[in-house]
């Protein structure tokens, strides 16, 4: 049996540098932001504070002086950029470290000119909420901190948002970056998806008053905006594959709606005509955008409270309301 | 010969002295903003959401003159009454103010870019609740 011998002297230490060399690079580059764990409750009461926590790990590859960025997608009814507070502690900083929040417009630095918050919806989506009525809203230490080269930092993030009292199933979702990278930086060749973290927890659900504004499971209709006067155009949407319903197969889609008038009065708008077709969007889903003031005639004087509706096929005798029932689907009017 | 190189020195130095004109420079004139005539609506997004084949806006006509406006066809708008209009700086406009002859003014942040080579007006403005965003791009009609 032939006897295996390492290499000594000289060619010995060639080959160990190369190895050491080769073990060094790969330190080097790897480098990377992530969300290790996302602590958020499964449900909240309306109008008190959604406590998060947010614990991250980031690896350097290089001395690096940068601000640490942390986005959290909500509602757009939270007007969460009045109503969150946000700060961080650190392994290699002491005390809760203040974050800011960074102004809509915003510029991502590696975004090619788009802002954090529109290139996070871009990028990182929407977490498969189903009512386009969400932001991103991104947080900014308010000091940038020098960090030592292949040094590993722990982060905890501390979010509190200030929910309002309104009925809401939403998909959180989480980012972390930070301020010289943005969200598309391939610097030594590592993937975009490196310069920063995310995390989808899941829903939340904020126990309020009012409708349930369900993101997450798919609704047979859902007016947009949520909160809408007479004077805006609303869109409402009828999805026929939700669930099965009268008007699963239906070719022509109609609405017959009722207004209640904030002085009792109600005006009914219930036809199978151009005025009241559903433009068909394909697979299943319709939808009307609708000014409620033209719609239902009101005069100047006249404001609309709510509005009751369900959808009719071409004959009008097939209705399908609230859950696919008669009951109809109602809208109250208002505003945050 | 002395004197020929005189002349020629007394010559050099007249149209040293003479080819140097002060320049007057005159800062470009910028054009005041014309929007007179009769304007509809090309395109409308809500909070960022494109509502323009999913609304009928095509009816939807303002006019403006010199100092006034006429709306026609209403469909939801900054003002639902005719009145008059004017600029903050009606050289370098930044904003359109809108005063209806039965109510307050109000103004809206004005755009006059040119795309396709085609003029247009582009207003933004909220007439429901404040959160939502309405912006409407007009192009003059015939």
């Amino acid at each position: 049996m032939k006897k295996l011998r390492l290499p000594t002297g000289r060619k010995a230490w060639n080959w160990l540098w190369k190895i050491a060399a080769t073990v060094i690079i790969g330190i080097v580059i790897g480098c990377s932001l992530t969300i290790n764990s996302v602590t958020q409750p499964a449900s909240v009461s309306g109008g008190s504070i959604l406590p998060i926590t947010l614990n991250a790990t980031i690896s350097t590859n290089n001395p690096q002086t940068s601000a640490l960025d942390v986005a959290v997608l909500v509602p757009t009814i939270w007007n969460a950029s009045a109503n969150t507070t946000m700060s961080f502690t650190s392994s290699v900083t002491t005390g809760p470290q203040p974050m800011t929040l960074l102004p809509a417009g915003s510029p991502d630095p590696t975004g090619g000119g788009a802002s954090w918050q529109t290139d996070l919806l871009n990028t990182v989506g929407h977490a498969g909420n189903l009512i386009p009525e969400y932001e991103w809203i991104v947080f900014q230490s308010n000091t940038q901190y020098a960090v030592n080269g292949n040094s590993t930092v722990q982060v905890t993030v501390n979010i509190q948002i200030n929910v309002p009292t309104n009925n809401v199933f939403f998909n959180m979702a989480y980012v972390i970056a930070e301020s010289s990278d943005g969200l598309h930086s391939t610097d030594y060749n590592d993937p975009s998806t490196d310069y920063y973290g995310t995390f989808f927890p899941g829903p939340v659900r904020v126990n309020g008053t009012g409708t349930l504004l369900d993101f997450v499971n798919p609704q047979l209709s859902v007016v947009v905006p949520g909160y809408s006067t007479d004077n805006d155009i609303v869109t409402i949407p009828f999805n026929a594959t939700v669930a099965a319903n009268g008007l699963s197969q239906a070719t022509q889609v109609y609405l017959c709606a009722t207004g209640y008038t904030t002085t009792g009065d109600s005006i009914q708008i219930c036809q199978q005509t151009s005025k009241t077709q559903l433009q068909a969007l394909g697979a299943g889903n319709w939808q009307m955008d609708m000014w409620p003031r033209g719609f239902f005639g009101l005069s100047p004087g006249q404001t609309l409270d709510s509005m009751e509706y369900y959808f009719t096929d071409v004959t009008g005798a097939t209705r399908v309301g609230y859950g696919g029932g008669s009951s109809p689907f109602s809208f109250t009017f208002g505003c945050q | 010969m002395r004197q020929l190189i005189k002349i020629n020195c007394a010559l050099l130095l007249g149209f040293i002295l003479f080819s140097c004109k002060v320049e007057h420079a005159t800062p470009p004139n910028e054009p005041v903003k014309n929007i007179a005539g009769t304007w509809g609506i090309t395109d409308v997004t809500r909070n960022g959401t494109d509502l323009t084949s999913g609304f009928d806006f095509s009816q939807f006509r303002i006019m403006f003159t010199d100092t006034t406006y006429t709306i026609d066809s209403l469909v939801p708008f900054i003002v639902t009454h005719n009145g008059k209009w004017a600029f903050n700086d009606p050289q370098y406009p930044f904003t359109l103010i809108f005063t209806p002859t039965d109510s307050p003014s109000v103004s809206t942040p004005f755009l006059f870019p040119v795309a396709n080579g085609v003029r247009n007006i582009v207003l933004t403005f909220s007439p429901g609740c404040p959160s939502n965003t309405y912006q409407y791009t007009l192009q003059k009609v015939n």
